[in-house]
C-alpha cells in the first residue's frame, strides 16, 4: 500500500507548500494584482465569465494606451457565488497574493468578504450584485452599478405609462428579492398601481408550471421576475409555457445569455445601467467595437461594468504613478473621492460618499434574442 | 501569507470539529447521518445571535451553540432509533433538504439568504482572541473527549451497537439510550464548529449549511477513515487544502479555474474510495461493509 | 379550478419523476448500490438529446442517442467505480463518496463543454393552451403520461416474462440471493444498470423540453430519485413509480394550501414521515438491516 500513501504525501504536501513557491512582493515592476472574487463554477459560473471578459478587455486597453507604468494582471478566484468560499478567496488575495484590487459580484458573497477587505484596507468593486444593503458595506467597498432601489425606482413610471398597474412578483426572498419586494409595496401604490400578489421561490427550484397556476390566479398585467442566473430563463420559460401571457419585466440581472437566448424570453422588459454603444462617448464605442471582435457577440451590462470597475482602478493608479504614491486601499479611496468623475463606459461616472456611482437607468426589451434600449 | 494560512488552519480546525463529531456518530454508532451541516448550520446561528444580541463571549456563544443543537438533535435521533442503514441516510436527507428551507424562511433567526452580518469580533472573559486557538482548543478538547467515550464502557456499547445491534439489545445494552447520546454529544459539538465558524466568518448564511456542506463533511469522514481518531481531521486538512492549493497553479485559464478545481475535487474523491476504501487513515484489513 | 390545474400539473411531473425513480429503484434493488451518480445518467441522457436536436437530428434520433449516453454512463460507473469498491467490501459510504465525487466531476465537464447555465429544446410541445376554462395543458402532458405508461408496461413484461428479468426481480427481493448466484450475478449486476440508467433518459429528453437543463439537474432528480425509492418500499418498482408519482402530485397541489417558497420542502416532508411512521414504505417488507 506504499503507493497511494506516497501519492497521498506528494499531494498534501503540494496543497501545503503551494503558498510558498510564489511569494508576491509588489515591486517595482510587478504587476499590479487585481483580484476577481467571481462564481467561476456551479449554477452561476456563467456570470463568472462576463464578470472576467469584461476586466480582461478593460486591462488589455489599459496595456495599449499605457495608462500605467506597471502592468496588470487577474488573480482569479472561484467562489460559487457561495459566501464561505468568498472569504477563502478574498484571504488569499488579500494576504498571499497581495491584491491592490477586488472585483467582487454576487450580494451575499459581497456582504461576506467586505469585512475582510475592510481589515485589510483593501478596495473590493462591485459591478454585479444590485442589493441595497450593498451601498456603505465598508469605505473601500465601491459599487460601479445603480444598486436594485435606483433601477426599480426608475421603471415604475415606464409601466404606469404602458398601463402595467397590477403587479405580481417571482422573487427569491434573498436581500435583491426582498429589496424589490419592499419597494413594488411602498412605491408602487404612490403611481397609482398595485402589488397582485407575491410568490416567493426557492433558488433551487426548478419547477415553475405550479406557481404559474397560482400567477395566473392573481391576474396581473405585469410580471416581474428578481431572481437571478439561470434560474430567470427557468422562470420565464415555466411562467410561458403555462399560460402566463401577460408581459415579464426585470432588472439588470436578466442581460445574460441564458436568458435572451430563449424564444420566450422574446419581449422581456428590464432595467439596466444606460449604455449607448453606437451614439455614445468614444471609450463606450471603442468597448463595444473591441468586446464584439473578441468575443463576436454584443457586450452586455456586467461587461461593462467590470470593465469600467477595471478601467477605474487603471485612472486611479495612474494619478498615484504621477505623484509617485504608493497604490494602496488608502491612496485609492482618497483619489477616488478627490476626483469624483470619471470617463467610462456609458458616459461620465460620478461617485458619492460611501463609493457608489450614481448613473442613468434605460429600459430595455429583449427582441430577437437581443437587448435593445426601448425608453 | 501567514494571515492566509492562519485562516485556512482555522477553517482545517473548525471542519476537524465537525468531522470528527460526525465520525463519532458514524465510525463508532453506525449512523450515516447526512444532515451534520444542519447542526452545524443551527449552531452557526445560535452562536451568532448571542454575540449579535447579548454579548461577543466566545464560551457563551459555544455553550448556547452546543445545548441548541444537542437539543435539537433529537430530530435526527428519532429516524436512528426506528430505521438503519440506507433509510437512515435517506432520512437524514430529507431532514437536511427541510432545514435549509427552514433556514431560508425562519429570517428572525437566521436572516434568511441575506444571512447575518456584522457579527461582533470574539471575546473571553471580555478580552477580544482570535478564534484560531478557540478552533484549536475545541477540536483538541473533542478528539480527547472522542478517545476517552471510545475506550470507556459508553464506547463499547456504541460498538456492540453498531456490529450486532440485536446482540446488543439482547446482552441488555440500552440501545436508544446510547443512541441517543451519541448523536446528542455529536450535534452539539457540531453546534460549537458552527459558532466558531460563524464568529470567524462574521457573517453567516443559509449557504454553508446545504446538503453540499454535509457530504463535504462525510467525505472528510470516510476519506479519511471511519472509526478512528486521527482520519476525520486528516481528510478535514486534505479536502480544505486541496481547492485551496490548487488555487496556486498558474496555467488554468481564469474563466476554468473552478471547474478544474472541482473536477480534481471530485476526482479525488472518486480514486481515493477506489483504491482506498477504508479511508487513508483507516485499516485496510477492517474494510468491512458497514451498511 | 386551481387544485385541478395543480393536480395535472403535478401528474405531470410526477410521471417523469416516476421513471427516474423506477430505474434507481431497479439499480438499488438488483444491486444494492446506492447509485448517487444515477442523477449524472439523466444529466448526459438530457445534453445528448440537446446537442442531437441542435445538430438538427429527428427527435427519435436524439432520443435514442440520450438513451445510449445513460447507458453507457450506467455501465461504465458499474464497472470501472462500483465493482472495484464491491471487491474490497467497500461500505455502503464508501459507495456514496465515490458517486458523489463522479457526479462533480462530471457536472463540471458538462459545464465545461456545453456552456454553465440554463439550456431547453425549443419546441411548441410544452406551450400550454387553455383546454378548459383556467385549465392549462401542454401537448407535452399527454406524452410524459404515454411514455411511462408504455415504458412501465414494457418493463414489467421483461421482468415478468423473461428469464432475465425475473432473475433481476428474484434478487431485488431477496438480496442474499446476490451471492447465491455466483458469477451470473456480474452480467445480472450489468443488465440493471443499463436498464435502470436507460430510464432516466425519457424522462430526461422531456425535461430538456419542458422545465430546461443545467448542469446541475442531476442533483435534484437523484434526492427526487432517492426519496421515491424509500417511499415506494426498497425492492418495489410499482413502489417506487407510484411514490414518484405521488411526490410530483405533492409538490404541485402542495401550492393550493401553502406558499410557493415551501413546494421543494413538500417531498422531503413526505420522505421523513415515511421514515418515521412507516420505514418499509407502500410495499416494501419491513427491513431493518
Amino acid at each position: 500500500m506504499t503507493g497511494p500513501l506516497i501519492a497521498r504525501r506528494a499531494l498534501l504536501g503540494t496543497a501545503l507548500a503551494a503558498p510558498f513557491i510564489r511569494p508576491s512582493f509588489a515591486q517595482g515592476s510587478d504587476p499590479y494584482v487585481i483580484g476577481t472574487l467571481f462564481p467561476m463554477s456551479g449554477p452561476n459560473g456563467e456570470y463568472g465569465k462576463l464578470f472576467t471578459d469584461g476586466a480582461a478587455l478593460a486591462i488589455e486597453h489599459a496595456r495599449a494606451d499605457g495608462t500605467l507604468r506597471r502592468p496588470m494582471r487577474i488573480q482569479a478566484e472561484d467562489t460559487q457565488a457561495l459566501p464561505q468560499q468568498g472569504v477563502i478567496g478574498m484571504n488569499k488575495l488579500v494576504n498571499v497574493d497581495r491584491a491592490h484590487y477586488v472585483l467582487v459580484g454576487f450580494t451575499a458573497v459581497s456582504k461576506a468578504v467586505a469585512p475582510v477587505g475592510d481589515r485589510a484596507k483593501t478596495v473590493m468593486v462591485n459591478g454585479g450584485a444590485v442589493g441595497p444593503d450593498l451601498a456603505g458595506l465598508s469605505p473601500y467597498f465601491w459599487n460601479v452599478i445603480p444598486l436594485a432601489h435606483l433601477e426599480t425606482q426608475a421603471f415604475l413610471p415606464f409601466l404606469i405609462r404602458r398601463n402595467l398597474k397590477r403587479i405580481a412578483l417571482v422573487y427569491v426572498d434573498d436581500p435583491l428579492g426582498d429589496a424589490i419586494l419592499g419597494l413594488l409595496r411602498t412605491e408602487l401604490p404612490k403611481v397609482g398601481g398595485e402589488l397582485a400578489g407575491t410568490f416567493s421561490i426557492p433558488r433551487t427550484a426548478q419547477q415553475f408550471g405550479p406557481v404559474a397556476a397560482r400567477v395566473r390566479q392573481a391576474r396581473p398585467d405585469a410580471v416581474y421576475v428578481a431572481s437571478f442566473g439561470a434560474q430567470q430563463a427557468q422562470i420565464i420559460k415555466g411562467l410561458r409555457d403555462n399560460g402566463i401571457s401577460q408581459p415579464l419585466i426585470g432588472y439588470s440581472a436578466l442581460s445574460i445569455s441564458s436568458v435572451t437566448s430563449i424564444p420566450e424570453a422574446e419581449g422581456v422588459i428590464f432595467t439596466s445601467q444606460k449604455f449607448d454603444y453606437t451614439g455614445g462617448s468614444e471609450i463606450t464605442r471603442r468597448f463595444a467595437t473591441d468586446f464584439k471582435a473578441r468575443h463576436n457577440a454584443d457586450p452586455g451590462t456586467y461587461n461593462a461594468n467590470y470593465y469600467n470597475a477595471t478601467r477605474l482602478f487603471a485612472l486611479l493608479a495612474r494619478e498615484l504613478e504621477r505623484e509617485n504614491a504608493a497604490v494602496n486601499g488608502d491612496s485609492l479611496r482618497a483619489t477616488l473621492l478627490r476626483v469624483r468623475e470619471f470617463d467610462l463606459v456609458g458616459g461620465k461616472g460620478t461617485f458619492d460618499d460611501q463609493g457608489n456611482m450614481s448613473a442613468e437607468i434605460q429600459v430595455n426589451e429583449i427582441r430577437g434574442g437581443r437587448v435593445v434600449p426601448i425608453a | 501569507m501567514t494571515a492566509y494560512l492562519a485562516n485556512l488552519a482555522t477553517l482545517v480546525a473548525i471542519f476537524g470539529i465537525l468531522a470528527a463529531t460526525l465520525n463519532f456518530v458514524v465510525g463508532f454508532a453506525g449512523i450515516f447521518s447526512v444532515a451534520h451541516a444542519v447542526f452545524f448550520g443551527l449552531g452557526a446561528y445560535a452562536g451568532a445571535q448571542v454575540a449579535l444580541q447579548l454579548f461577543p463571549d466566545a464560551l457563551l456563544a459555544c455553550l448556547v451553540a452546543a445545548i441548541v443543537a444537542g437539543g435539537l438533535s433529537l430530530c435526527l435521533a428519532l429516524p436512528a432509533l426506528r430505521v438503519r442503514g440506507e433509510y437512515f441516510v435517506a432520512a437524514s436527507l430529507g431532514l437536511q433538504m427541510m432545514a435549509t428551507t427552514l433556514f431560508s424562511e425562519a429570517k428572525a433567526f437566521t436572516g434568511g439568504i441575506g444571512g447575518l452580518v456584522a457579527i461582533p469580533r470574539p471575546t473571553v472573559a471580555g478580552v477580544e482572541v482570535g478564534v484560531l486557538p478557540l478552533a484549536l482548543a475545541a477540536l483538541a478538547l473533542i478528539l480527547f473527549l472522542t478517545a476517552r467515550l471510545q475506550r470507556g464502557a459508553f464506547g463499547r456499547t456504541l460498538q456492540s451497537i453498531r456490529d450486532a445491534e440485536s446482540a446488543a439489545e439482547a446482552l441488555g445494552k440500552n440501545v436508544a439510550a446510547a443512541k441517543t447520546l451519541a448523536v446528542a454529544f455529536a450535534c452539539a459539538g457540531a453546534g460549537i464548529g458552527g459558532a466558531l465558524f460563524a464568529l470567524h466568518l462574521s457573517f453567516v448564511n443559509v449557504e454553508s449549511f446545504t446538503m453540499d456542506q454535509s457530504v463535504l463533511v462525510m467525505a472528510m469522514v470516510i476519506i479519511g477513515g471511519t472509526g478512528t481518531l486521527w482520519g476525520p481531521l486528516i481528510g478535514a486538512i486534505l479536502l480544505l487544502s486541496l481547492p485551496s492549493g490548487l488555487a496556486f497553479l498558474p496555467f488554468i485559464p481564469a474563466t476554468e479555474v473552478g471547474a478544474v478545481q472541482q473536477i480534481v475535487y471530485g476526482l479525488a474523491m472518486t480514486l481515493l474510495m477506489i483504491f482506498r476504501p477504508a479511508g487513508l487513515v483507516g485499516d485496510l484489513s477492517k474494510g468491512r461493509a458497514t451498511a | 379550478m386551481l387544485f385541478l390545474q395543480l393536480l395535472l400539473q403535478g401528474i405531470q411531473t410526477g410521471a417523469l419523476y416516476a421513471l427516474t425513480a423506477a430505474g434507481f429503484a431497479l439499480i438499488f434493488g438488483a444491486t444494492r448500490i446506492f447509485h448517487f451518480a444515477h442523477g449524472i445518467s439523466f444529466t448526459l441522457a438530457g445534453y445528448a438529446f440537446l446537442f442531437a436536436w441542435n445538430a438538427g437530428w429527428p427527435w427519435w434520433a436524439g432520443s435514442l442517442a440520450g438513451v445510449l449516453a445513460a447507458t453507457l454512463f450506467g455501465l461504465a460507473m458499474e464497472r470501472v467505480v462500483y465493482r472495484p469498491i464491491q471487491r474490497h467490501e467497500g461500505s455502503f459510504f464508501t459507495v456514496f463518496v465515490a458517486a458523489f465525487g463522479v457526479a462533480v466531476v462530471v457536472q463540471n465537464l458538462v459545464g465545461m463543454l456545453a456552456g454553465r447555465g440554463f439550456a431547453s429544446v425549443d419546441t411548441p410541445l410544452s406551450r400550454a393552451t387553455e383546454v378548459m376554462p383556467e385549465i392549462f395543458l401542454a401537448p407535452i402532458f399527454w406524452i410524459a403520461i404515454g411514455v411511462a405508461v408504455v415504458l412501465f408496461v414494457a418493463l414489467s413484461a421483461f421482468l415478468t416474462r423473461t428469464h432475465a428479468g425475473v432473475a433481476l426481480r428474484a434478487l431485488a427481493q431477496n438480496p442474499d440471493l446476490l451471492r447465491a448466484y455466483g458469477l451470473s450475478s456480474n452480467r445480472l449486476s450489468m443488465l440493471a444498470f443499463a436498464l435502470g440508467s436507460a430510464m432516466a433518459a425519457p424522462a430526461a429528453v422531456l425535461t430538456a423540453m419542458t422545465t430546461g437543463l443545467n448542469e446541475a439537474i442531476g442533483h435534484h432528480v437523484m434526492l427526487i430519485s432517492m426519496a421515491a425509492t424509500i417511499v415506494g418500499g426498497v425492492g418495489s418498482l410499482r413502489g417506487a413509480a407510484l411514490a414518484g408519482l405521488m411526490l410530483g402530485v405533492a409538490e404541485s397541489v402542495a401550492l393550493q394550501f401553502v406558499d410557493t417558497q415551501w413546494a421543494e420542502a413538500v417531498s422531503f416532508l413526505v420522505l421523513f414521515a415515511f421514515i418515521i411512521f412507516r420505514p418499509s414504505g407502500f410495499f416494501g417488507v419491513v427491513q431493518t438491516r
